[in-house]
């Protein structure tokens, strides 16, 4: 029983891990209608920031955090400006979520990510770089007879702390309200006189930042950063925003937690190898029967 | 106040505007009456900077803003209801208000809701489970949020009762009456002529007759192709 509590608390944080990464592919998704395929990418910056912050100047936690925070709304600028805009030339409405877009920005954004990746090894090694001791998020923490460590409830606080200003950006801000605009219908808001290509811009920033928090959050829960380390997270994302419905933030959040406590408790029945294939499967089952997504069904599919 | 001359708007090979010249006076409500596909939107939405000119002028309160970003155009003062409604369907009331007025936000709430005080009752109702001629509504009201001085109108009658036909029309001769020069594309010849000042027939992507509405709506061609027959004198 204890372990089973023990599993769904660290569940609940790699959820959340999730749900972050998450919400950068549902937000792009929902402005432009294209899979980023850099976003894993982001994530990976995100902890390789974060080693480049600790090791130059070693700040405290939340300032680590912070830093990364601007690295990663930096790179959603760039990522924008290098794979998406230069195929947006045309002002016309329909070209703006058309198919050759979302065609042209897959490779585009698949090219960066490799790009990013063979960078990243180029510069640090294909090797795992460690975490200084002291900055690892594994301080055990005893709740009756559950134990946890503190990255758990770091990783759950944290995340939530950016879900609900995500949810006061989109609800009480210019750029949220614009976002959210866009993404509801891209033509109306030209009409309002709304900068369609800033706010694009502006979802790119808001998406990447929060999953380059994620990179470093989970580079510092388990003391390793290697290039690759976005792929996993990256899919298990992809996963909760189709299974969420493709462009719903709430359904991608419900669904990123789903799969993280799936996954830990599945460690209970099967060997921890198989764990990797929970959200595989989960993405399976919402296609066959769900093919709007669980919480979906506003929106056109891919 | 606008002043379009020899605009022309090309998509892919079809040479859609084919030298449009059209003015709008300060204060003055013009209408653009006219067959299914001759043009109409696309005019609207080449003013608007949502389609780009291929060639010709566009001019707004003496500046040129052909080929100007949408955005820009909004923020000089020209706003649209644009055809289909174009509004933020699983947005509330309120936040599609919000997004109208741009950087006054609701600064200009009360003064529209004057207008359509039934909006006022449905605020933080989601604007897609409006009925049709209350999105209508919301779509003027949200481009009067932004305070324009020039307003488009793209076919605000569509798909509505008779009776809210009525009262859109008498909506839109008080919204000139408050100081707004207005331009009126309508499928609804007969009641768009009447509260016009000055009117123009668009046939195969051009102007082919402009007058004074009065003179338009007494033509004999017009009543017979428009206004479905004779009109009396
Ligand atoms: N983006 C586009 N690509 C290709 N053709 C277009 C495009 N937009 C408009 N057209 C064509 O231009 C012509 C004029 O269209 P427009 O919408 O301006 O007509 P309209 O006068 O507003 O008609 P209606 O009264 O039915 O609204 C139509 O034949 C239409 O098919
Ligand atoms: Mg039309």
């Amino acid at each position: 029983m204890d372990y089973y509590l023990q599993q769904l608390v660290i569940g609940l944080s790699l959820g959340m891990v999730y749900a972050l990464v998450a919400i950068g592919f549902t937000l792009i998704f929902g402005v432009l209608n294209v899979v980023n395929f850099a976003h894993g990418e982001v994530y990976t910056i995100g902890a390789y920031a974060g080693l480049f912050v600790v090791a130059a100047w070693a700040p405290p936690l939340a300032a680590l955090l912070l830093a990364v925070l601007a690295v990663g709304a930096l790179t959603g600028v760039g990522l924008e400006r290098l794979a998406f805009r230069p195929f947006r030339r045309f002002t016309d409405e329909a070209s703006l979520k058309s198919r050759a877009m979302r065609e042209a920005t897959l490779m585009s954004s698949l090219a960066l990510s490799i790009i990013a990746r063979e960078a990243i090894e180029l510069i640090y090694g294909s090797q795992f770089q460690t975490v200084p001791l002291k900055l690892l998020l594994n301080e055990p923490i005893r709740l009756g007879p559950v134990t946890i460590v503190n990255g758990d409830v770091i990783i759950f606080v944290t995340a939530l702390a950016m879900l609900l200003a995500l949810q006061f950006v989109l609800t009480r801000t210019r750029v949220g309200l614009s976002i959210r605009a866009v993404s509801n219908n891209a033509l109306g808001a030209r009409y309002v006189g709304v900068d369609v290509d800033r706010t694009i811009a502006w979802t790119f920033v808001v998406g990447s930042a929060m999953g380059a928090v994620a990179g470093i959050l989970v580079g510092l829960y388990y003391g390793a950063i290697f290039p690759s380390m976005g792929f996993n997270p990256g899919v298990k994302a992809f996963v909760a925003m189709v299974m969420g419905g493709l462009s719903s933030i709430p359904g991608a959040v419900i669904c990123a937690l789903i799969i993280g406590v799936a996954e830990a408790l599945s460690t209970i029945f099967v060997a921890s190898v198989w764990q990797e294939l929970v959200a595989y499967a989960f993405l399976i089952v919402t296609l066959i029967f769900f093919p709007r997504g669980i919480f979906g069904g506003a929106r056109e599919r891919v | 106040m606008l002043e379009i001359a020899g605009l022309r708007v090309v998509m892919g090979a079809q040479e859609i505007l084919r030298g449009v010249d059209l003015t709008v006076g300060a204060g003055e409500i013009v209408a653009v009456v006219g067959a299914n596909g001759v043009g109409k939107t696309t005019l609207m939405r080449a003013i608007s900077g949502v389609y780009r000119p291929s060639g010709g002028q566009i001019r707004f309160e003496g500046a040129d803003i052909a080929g100007l970003a949408s955005h820009r155009i909004v923020a000089r003062g020209l706003s649209q209801a644009p055809e289909g409604r174009q509004i933020f369907s699983s947005m509330s009331v309120r936040e599609n208000l919000v997004l109208g007025g741009g950087p006054h936000g609701l600064a200009e709430l009360d003064r529209v809701l004057a207008l359509f005080p039934l909006l006022g009752e449905r605020m933080s109702q989601n604007a897609g489970s409006l009925s049709g001629g209350e999105q209508q509504m919301l779509c003027i009201a949200r481009a009067l949020m932004r305070r324009p001085r020039l307003l488009l109108l793209d076919e605000p009658s569509l798909g509505l009762a008779p009776k809210l036909i009525r009262i859109i029309f008498d909506l839109v001769a008080s919204i000139r009456a408050a100081g707004l020069s207005i331009l009126l594309v309508e499928q609804n010849a007969r009641g768009a002529l009447k509260i016009a000042d000055r009117a123009a027939v668009m046939e195969g992507g051009r102007i082919a007759l402009a007058g004074r509405a009065a003179d338009l709506a007494a033509d004999r061609r017009v009543a017979e192709t428009y206004l479905g027959g004779h009109v009396e004198a």
